[in-house]
């Protein structure tokens, strides 16, 4: 329990960033709870809550980073029960985010209704008041297991591999639990034999991964060699590439049309939604570009590039790759609008969302030359929900397309600023302060 | 132009606040084979990635073949090997596309030398870069440096994870490589004796500076250890020139100097009445004495 404990204390308090979050979102909370509590009618004052919920939130950000690691590490096979411990912790925190939804939600109801000592002599509120604390605690818990579990995928396993169960699990996330909130089907018991069911399999799946790999290393050994000789010599002519990361768009382009494919079987008939989600799939791909920076270092002695000429081949290797998959995209973009009769002006509107979500998302990604910080973290942010608010503007009726296409100039113009941005960073780049992170890419998990 | 491999003038780098390099000058000629010998942190690797442009001075310049290092060109690149610390292979790739990979920037790859040394080192060209060793991976990263036969090879600290078979492989193999004379290395490594064995100069880091640049014979003959013996019961109080580290004991006493010199034995003997036996140190203890 001890190292339990230790690790969510961690997890919560690891950098005095994040402590500096926790304490302010705690403390946001407990302000807006108290308000909530003591002064009738103040359902409105809720944003302080949403303020302190989201800092909170962010505390924890070192969670999937320290699993993701200590996951990987050598270390944890030989610690007394450390897988175990682990998961254990990773559950914890994920209890811990939600327990503050789970009294916030009843609390805005109640406020917002009558005084606690009212409800609370009335059964039929009361009933209400502790069936909507336990859906909401659960399904934070099950939200933030799925979301959690994406982001692992996403940031540890920095691979295409990680990069299509990320995006798999993003589908999982839309069908549910998000699909039932939008149904307004959600109940309380159906959450818990959610959470069971992923816990198990997850838990399962962590705990036996040490022996699975090893009977899969002896059976896929001789497999492994003969793909290997089955691919040598198909990286003629595409050194760079390989070496960039950018060789195979086919590969890519299947990761991210598969999940797809999957969420157009339920989200299909919403054009919101599955152009947000398209938005999403349409920004991964350019993200991907964020390596490119510690890639390129295994390139800096074996050409005839200055550091500015460097990134000019960096930047046509990804927008080779990007073309590839971009259209993709805008072609199953146009497919499923014209099978699911979306209207022109979403079609014509959606395309250069997908383009300009690439866009940013590839030169936000070279920006990245001295690893993440606060400008990259808070652009990547801002341009995130930008393309996500536009992504939904975008599918309302009774949008104006001159105001869309406004907006979308507005990214455009944003995107050529963070190109600005990203050009002169790489004239400068020090390889020294941009290199890859062992502890991603150790071997066995 | 210059004849000079490389050549530092002034030489610094910090990181942020962190000092890590501080006012250094030296060069590198054809034909020699320099140990660079540092405890952890004392800014080998940073060293070396200056030399190679990898990261800017902070003041000072680092020239390699006559070129500034940050922003070298094409034609001197091809003729600069590397082997960094920590491999940078591609782990989806088998051995015999990774160095087909590496073989297409150079105009000159010498494959018959990499097939060779492949034999010789046991490295199987069809096994996957992931379900290799660290050791075997370390052996392809030398490869990979080795086979466009460069004139200035910079490895750092290339046999941590070697055996000792492969290391003695890889350390013939340098010496094959430096006997014409006419190609420069310079690696780093915690095995004082790969050093001893191969290197006829010698650079020990120490807070950012270089402590010592010179052979390996100098060194030795430079840094010395001293049994000091008195014909009186307790040794007169007396004062050694460049005295590192000092242990008196009654009528003896031994310290181990820098910069010694037969003349300053001979003052010291004349003016302590003291009779001075001087010890030759190996690399080993003379890093550490220095390091005291």
């Amino acid at each position: 329990m001890k190292a339990v404990a230790r690790l969510v204390w961690s997890y919560f308090t690891g950098t005095p960033v994040l402590r500096a979050c926790t304490i302010g979102g705690l403390v946001l909370m407990i302000v807006d709870f108290y308000i909530l509590m003591t002064q009738p009618h103040s359902g409105e004052k809720l944003w302080l809550a949403v303020m302190g919920l989201s800092f909170f939130f962010i505390g924890s950000a070192l969670m999937p980073v320290m699993f993701g690691r200590l996951a990987r590490s050598h270390a944890i096979g030989v610690l007394p029960g450390g897988r175990l411990k682990l998961l254990i912790s990773m559950f914890v925190t994920i209890l811990v985010v939600a327990i503050p939804v789970g009294a916030l939600a009843p609390a805005s109801f109640i406020s917002g209704n009558s005084s606690v000592p009212e409800i609370m002599k009335d059964p039929r509120a009361r009933d209400y008041v502790l069936q909507l604390t336990g859906i909401t605690f659960t399904w934070v818990v099950l939200f933030a297991s799925w979301m959690y579990l994406a982001m692992w995928f996403l940031t540890s396993q920095r691979n295409m591999a990680g990069l299509f169960k990320g995006l798999l699990v993003i589908t999982l996330v839309i069908f549910a639990p998000a699909r039932e909130v939008r149904d307004l089907t959600v109940t309380l018991s159906w959450n818990l034999q959610q959470i069971a069911v992923l816990w198990t399999v997850f838990g399962a799946g962590f705990l036996l991964w040490p022996r699975f790999k090893v009977a899969r290393a002896r059976r896929n050994r001789g497999l492994s060699n003969s793909l290997g000789r089955a691919l040598a010599g198909k990286t003629m002519g595409r050194e760079f590439d390989v070496l960039l990361g950018t060789s195979n768009p086919w590969l890519l382009t299947a990761a991210l049309l598969l999940p797809l494919i999957l969420a157009t079987r339920f989200v299909g008939e919403f054009p919101a939604v599955w152009l947000f989600f398209l938005t999403i799939f349409s920004v991964v791909t350019g993200a991907l570009s964020g390596q490119a920076g510690e890639r390129s270092r295994a390139l800096w002695l074996r050409g005839d590039w200055s550091r500015a000429s460097l990134f000019a081949a960096v930047e046509r290797s990804i927008w080779r790759q990007n073309f590839h998959v971009l259209g993709a995209l805008m072609l199953f973009n146009i497919g499923i609008g014209v099978y699911a009769h979306f209207s022109a002006t979403l079609l014509m509107t959606g395309v250069p969302l997908l383009v300009l979500g690439t866009l940013l998302s590839t030169y936000l990604g070279l920006m990245i030359t001295r690893g993440l910080r606060w400008l990259e973290i808070l652009s990547g942010i801002g341009v995130m929900l930008l393309l996500m608010f536009l992504a939904v503007f975008v599918a309302r009726e009774d949008v104006e397309l001159v105001t869309v296409f406004s907006l979308e100039f507005g990214l455009a113009g944003i995107a050529i600023a963070l190109r600005f941005i990203a050009r002169r960073r790489w004239t400068q780049i020090d390889w020294m302060m941009c290199r890859p992170d062992r502890a991603l890419t150790a071997r066995g998990a | 132009m210059t004849d000079a491999t490389v050549e530092a003038s002034n030489l610094s780098k910090s990181f942020g606040d962190k000092q890590v390099l501080q006012d250094m000058s030296f060069g590198v000629s054809p034909g020699d084979v320099i140990g660079v010998l540092g405890k952890n942190g004392a800014g080998k690797t940073t060293l070396l990635e200056l030399m190679l442009g990898f990261t800017p001075p902070s003041a000072g310049a680092v020239r390699v073949f006559g070129h500034d290092s940050y922003s070298l060109p094409g034609d001197i690149k091809v003729r600069v090997g590397f082997v960094p610390q920590q491999d940078e292979l591609l782990d989806q790739l088998t051995v015999g596309d990774q160095l087909r990979v590496i073989a297409s920037f150079y105009p000159h790859w010498d494959s018959a030398l990499i097939d060779r040394l492949c034999g010789e080192w046991g490295v199987n060209v069809h096994a996957r870069i992931k379900s290799m060793s660290v050791g075997e991976r370390q052996k392809l990263s030398i490869l990979l440096a080795f086979g466009h036969k460069p004139e200035l090879l910079i490895l750092d600290e290339p046999v941590a994870s070697l055996d000792p078979i492969a290391r003695r492989q890889f350390l013939e193999q340098l010496l094959t490589i430096s006997a014409d004379g006419e190609r420069s290395i310079v690696f780093s490594s915690h095995i004082v004796s790969d050093i001893e064995r191969l290197a006829n100069r010698i650079w020990i880091l120490k807070e950012g500076r270089l402590d010592w640049q010179g052979d390996l014979d100098s060194l030795k003959e430079s840094i010395v250890r001293l049994h000091i013996r008195s014909t009186a019961p307790e040794l007169p109080a007396f004062k050694i020139p460049g005295v590192l580290n000092l242990r008196r004991d009654g009528a003896f006493a031994t310290a181990v100097v820098r910069d010694w010199t037969p003349e300053a034995q001979e003052t010291l003997e004349k003016n302590a009445s003291v009779q001075i036996e001087v010890e030759t140190l190996g690399l080993e203890e003379i890093f550490v004495e220095l390091h005291r």
